[in-house]
């Protein structure tokens, strides 16, 4: 009857209780288990599928809060958004491609989740999803890295030098909205790549059981 | 109260009212109960106590025990108590020499912390997602009492970031932010107290097996024609796959049964969203229902979808008809009628929609049903009636019953009715009972069992009549009555052998599924009212309102409110007289009816027993009257018997004057009256004066007793009797000396004095009505007979021509005499009738003459020397010897 007082209060529920609860981001000590290979692979691939799926629900929820000429916007391309190509020749390095395309993803999820939260209406669902596949990629950067680590124990996972892809500086609001559309459209993409990628390293590294860790 | 106490003090302490004696360390401690906590008590120098003068207490009141205290110094001691669940909030530490507390502490009791234990958590489905919130419980740690600075909290682990949230005991929420799907969680809760803190065991645990998704939605369930013992189901997921993998659990049952039948799991393990049931029966009304879990092997379950139902398609019946038959013996003839019933077959497999029936001897008959509405379940089974017939007694009649639904026929079924004089035999000791909401019924099997193949259990309900029945098994001793019977209700019920499908007779009994009171109370009616007892009769409940079996009758008398009787009857008896009551008493009658489930009462009737006994009255009228007619008739029979005697008593025989000597002694009259009428002779009466009778003494004080009344009361002489009256007072004699004595007093003192006879007025005038009546007398002169007495003459006698001059005088003075009043028939005045003789006016008469009596006539009589023969006023004694056959009768002369 009264969608905005609802919102409302439904928004003055979740701030007290995140008031309450606190987030404890520190490290823990123990960061990654050991797990079977495979499934660990077959966990991660089906994170990343997750992944994916919600991209493209994102992107699709994106597009329509973005006003009648969002199919134009994402048609549009834009310099300094991550690739969402996965390079190497062997598993090791297409992990850490992986690994630094998250890495590079994710400031510009922030930046994007940022411009949303001005452009946008509190209780639109965008914000929300935005937050989430944020929090979900760091997350599969960290099944990325323990992956990694599980088939590559003496082989550190090295964190992207620089800045590859620099933030866009002042952009106008257009300019906002087509940043944000590429944004998730590589994103999206990048996540597809993943899961193919991680399905083929399952059948490549467990089906054979773990490979030694080779010094590249 | 100790509470109370520690706060006067401590606020008196910090008013500064209190001077500060000493401390206690610990201050407000918290304590460890089944511990051993020691607490140290400083005296200051305000105190001016010392050690010795230190004691303890507890609760306020309970003195510590010296053993347990340890001096450390002078001012300073050391107790040691355990620490029980009940000890004392407080600890007080008090000197001999001091009013108030040296100090007080609380103490603080609690457990130390223990693992919590048995957490679990979930996270159930938000929209197309997984809500980011995870909630969870566990066996809190901490034993009561727990303070309220125990802290909980929640923590939960993934993916490098910790989360924790304080919660409730036993109970906690995190908010993830966003639901980690497919990554490890570590799930822990620290509880902690002022005596430690504890962590439980880790739940490391897949975030997706925390999840409880929705059920699975837009369930539907399809009939297929062509398979009449098939139904499929079909579901969508309730979340994406790529969140959860789940798996499906379907249950189905029939929906007249309730009973639920699951599919097993392995069948549905597969991520699908269909299904299909087997194995049903066909036109069946199937509800099914629908659940998943995660596939893996933890996770909870959702919860069951709503109920779909449909029903299963018709197929031909697989079994027979169950037929049965009411038999009616025919007075006067020799045949049956035979009433048959059919229930459809156990497995119709479809709305039965007509029978085939053949009676004995005749073709094939097509019935009709229409039951299109009814379920083909056993409860629903529509009984079909087919038409009455008769058969004789003497023949084996056969039935046979074909059953069609809309896909075919079912096999046939056949009834047989032996002839009557085929005596199978019947069951024994049949009873029932309740058990666990349905009826039983038990019997014991026949003696002969040969051919018996199964038993028919029939029940008849007495409210509605309606009858059916159910089979059961040839070994079967027992069985629970299958049909929808209803509380309260009476049935019939019977059990037969079937002996080669031929039927014996029964044994029926009356049942009831559930006993309860009955409906109504008998009206109560008082039949017979009693003096001691009332007979109260009423009716049976009528058996639809019984509700159950009456096991007795109670029966209460109220006397003003206060149970006064009560007697239990049988509930064969409908009637029954209550005794011991109280006459002429009003009390208040009721009824109870009883079944062993309840009773109802009767309104209270008001009664009052009778003050007589019927008949009583009527006992004491006629008691009464007898007595009276017994009275009578021995008053009859006295009377007839002593009739002259009574006679003579009442009305003496008066002599007849006539016969007197004196008229032989008058030189006037002649020797023998002339007038020998018998009523003259009553209106004469001769006073016979004896001599011994006029005895002088006496008279002389007999006169002297009456002369004191004779000053006051010679006007009341009229007021005494006739006969039996006063001798003196009512003397007229005596008045008519008094009268003469003024006129006559020279006379009084003649030695020889003449004596007559007192004839006409003053004497019996009712005993000679002849001679002297009224109507005769002024005309003729009063007649004096001289006698021989002694008695003086009158003046009239011996001067009777001065009558007529004072004979206005003299007869007044005759009313006075009481035998006017009996005088029957005259006047003086002549021509008056004896009736118009006024009583008052003889009276008055009467008494004006009297008052002409001078008080100096009396007393020169009373002064009057008297001589014998006389009085004492010198009148001579007649009057009184006049009166003296008055008194004693009169004699016979």
């Amino acid at each position: 009857m009264y969608p905005q007082l609802e919102i409302s209060q439904l928004a003055t529920t979740l701030f007290s209780f995140l008031l309450v609860m606190v987030v404890d981001a520190s490290r823990a000590g123990k960061s990654c288990r050991s797990q079977a290979c495979g499934s660990s692979l077959q966990r991660s691939w089906r994170f990343t599928r997750l992944l994916h799926k919600e991209s493209d629900d994102l992107l699709k929820i994106y597009k329509t809060s973005q006003g009648d000429l969002s199919e134009l916007f994402c048609k549009m391309s834009m310099d300094n958004v991550p690739d969402p190509d996965i390079s190497g020749l062997d598993p090791s390095a297409r992990i850490q491609s992986m690994y630094s395309h998250i890495k590079t993803f994710l400031p510009h999820l922030q930046r994007v989740t940022e411009q949303q939260t001005d452009l946008q209406i509190f209780s639109n669902p965008l914000l929300s999803k935005l937050s989430d596949t944020y929090s979900r990629t760091s997350s599969l950067g960290s099944q990325i890295s323990c992956i990694y680590q599980m088939l590559f124990p003496n082989s550190p996972l090295l964190e992207p030098a620089g800045e590859p892809t620099p933030l866009p500086l002042s952009q106008n609001i257009f300019q906002q909205k087509v940043y944000g559309c590429v944004v998730l459209k590589r994103l999206k993409q990048f996540l597809s790549n993943a899961t193919r990628e991680i399905k083929a390293l399952k059948h490549q590294t467990c089906t054979k059981g773990p490979k030694p860790n080779i010094p590249s | 109260m100790d509470t109370f106490l520690s706060l006067v003090f401590l606020a008196s302490t910090a008013s500064g009212t209190i001077a500060n004696y000493g401390m206690i360390q610990p201050q407000s401690p918290t304590v460890e109960i089944g511990k051993n906590f020691t607490a140290t008590c400083v005296l200051y120098k305000d105190a001016l106590s010392t050690a010795e003068d230190i004691y303890w207490t507890n609760r306020n009141t309970i003195e510590i025990p010296k053993t347990q205290y340890t001096k450390i110094n002078d001012s300073a001691v050391n107790v040691t108590i355990t620490i029980t669940s009940n000890t004392g909030q407080w600890l007080y530490c008090k000197s001999r020499r001091l009013l108030s507390p040296v100090h007080g502490i609380l103490l603080t009791k609690e457990y130390p912390p223990e693992k919590p234990t048995n957490l679990s958590c979930e996270a159930l489905q938000s929209g197309d997602r997984i809500s980011s919130y995870i909630s969870c419980t566990w066996v809190s740690g901490l034993k009561q009492p727990v303070t309220q600075d125990a802290k909980y909290t929640l923590f939960v682990l993934y993916s490098n970031t910790l989360y924790k949230n304080h919660t409730q005991r036993g109970m906690g929420i995190v908010d993830l932010s966003t639901f980690p799907n497919f990554m490890q969680l570590e799930i822990w809760v620290d509880e902690e107290n002022k005596l430690g803190k504890v962590q439980s065991d880790r739940l490391d645990i897949d975030a997706n097996e925390l999840v409880k998704t929705n059920p699975p939605s837009e369930v539907k369930l399809i009939p297929e024609k062509e398979f009449p013992r098939s139904l499929r189901v079909e579901w969508k997921h309730p979340i994406h796959p790529t969140y959860l993998n789940l798996r499906y659990h379907i249950r189905f049952c029939t929906a007249s049964s309730k009973e639920w039948f699951e599919v097993p799991q392995s069948d549905t393990e597969n991520y699908t969203g269909s299904f299909r049931l087997q194995d049903l029966k066909p036109d069946t009304l199937y509800l099914v229902e629908v659940r998943c879990i995660h596939s893996s092997k933890g996770g909870h379950w959702s919860d069951w979808s709503k109920s779909v139902e449909a029903r299963t398609p018709e197929a031909k019946p697989a079994s027979k008809p169950d037929v049965w038959r009411v038999i009616v013996p025919m007075e006067g003839r020799s045949e049956r009628g035979v009433q048959v019933y059919s229930k459809a077959p156990v497995e119709s497999n479809g709305k039965i929609r007509k029978y085939d029936i053949r009676f004995p001897n005749k073709n094939w008959e097509t019935v009709t049903v229409n039951n299109t509405d009814l379920d083909s379940s056993f409860q629903n089974r529509k009984i079909t009636v087919f038409r009455k017939i008769d058969i004789s007694d003497s023949v084996t009649a056969h039935f046979y019953v074909i059953a069609h639904n809309a896909v075919g026929m079912s096999p046939e079924a056949s009834l047989v009715i032996p002839k009557i004089s085929q005596d199978l035999p019947h069951v024994e000791a049949l009873r029932w009972y309740n058990n666990e909401g349905k009826l039983w019924v038990k019997w014991k099997h026949p003696i002969n069992r040969v051919n018996l193949t199964e038993y028919v259990v029939e029940w008849v309900s007495v409210s509605d009549g309606k009858m059916d029945w159910q089979r059961e098994h040839r070994h079967i001793s027992q069985a629970a009555i299958l049909g929808n019977l209803q509380k309260f209700k009476h049935y019939n019920v019977s059990v037969y052998p079937v002996y080669s499908g031929m039927a014996g007779k029964p044994r029926t009994t009356v049942a009831f599924l559930e006993q309860g009171a009955p409906e109504e109370a008998p009206t109560l009616r008082l039949k017979r009212i009693g003096k001691y007892d009332v007979e109260l009769q009423w009716f049976e409940i009528p058996l639809d309102k019984q509700h159950g079996i009456i096991v007795n009758y109670t029966i209460f008398c109220l006397l003003n409110g206060k149970e006064y009787l009560t007697e239990t009857i049988l509930p064969t008896t409908f009637s029954y007289t209550l005794k011991s009551l109280s006459s002429h008493t009003s009390y208040e009658v009721s009824i109870r009816a009883s079944t062993i489930n309840g009773s109802v009462d009767s309104p209270g009737t008001t009664f009052s027993t009778l003050n007589y006994a019927k008949g009583e009255i009527e006992g004491i009228v006629v008691g009464v009257c007898f007595a009276f007619l017994l009275c009578v008739l021995v008053v009859l029979i006295l009377w007839f018997k002593f009739k002259s005697w009574i006679k003579n008593i009442f009305w003496p025989d008066v002599p007849n004057p006539s016969n007197s000597t004196i008229a032989t002694w008058s030189p006037d009259f002649p020797s023998k009256p002339d007038t020998p009428k018998e009523g003259a002779l009553a209106d004469v009466s001769v006073m016979e004066v004896e001599a011994d009778m006029l005895d002088s003494k006496s008279l002389f004080e007999e006169e002297k007793t009456c002369l004191p009344l004779k000053k006051d009361k010679y006007l009341s002489e009229e007021h005494s009797s006739g006969i039996g009256g006063s001798s003196c007072m009512s003397s007229p004699r005596q008045s008519v000396s008094d009268s003469d004595e003024g006129s006559d007093s020279g006379q009084t003192t003649a030695s020889t004095v003449q004596y007559s006879s007192v004839v006409a007025t003053s004497g019996y005038k009712g005993q000679t009505p002849s001679l002297l009546r009224p109507s005769q007398g002024p005309t003729q002169q009063p007649t004096f007979a001289r006698s021989e007495s002694t008695q003086p003459l009158l003046d009239s006698e011996e001067h009777p021509d001065l009558l007529g001059q004072e004979g206005s005088g003299q007869t007044q003075r005759y009313p006075c005499n009481p035998y006017f009043r009996r005088w029957p028939g005259a006047s003086e005045d002549g021509g008056q009738p004896a009736a118009e003789f006024s009583h008052l006016e003889m009276e008055e008469q009467g008494c004006v003459a009297m008052l002409r009596f001078s008080p100096l006539d009396e007393a020169s009589q009373q002064t009057t020397p008297t001589e014998e023969g006389q009085s004492s006023d010198g009148q001579p004694a007649d009057p009184a010897s006049s009166y003296i056959p008055q008194l004693n009768g009169y004699r016979p002369q």
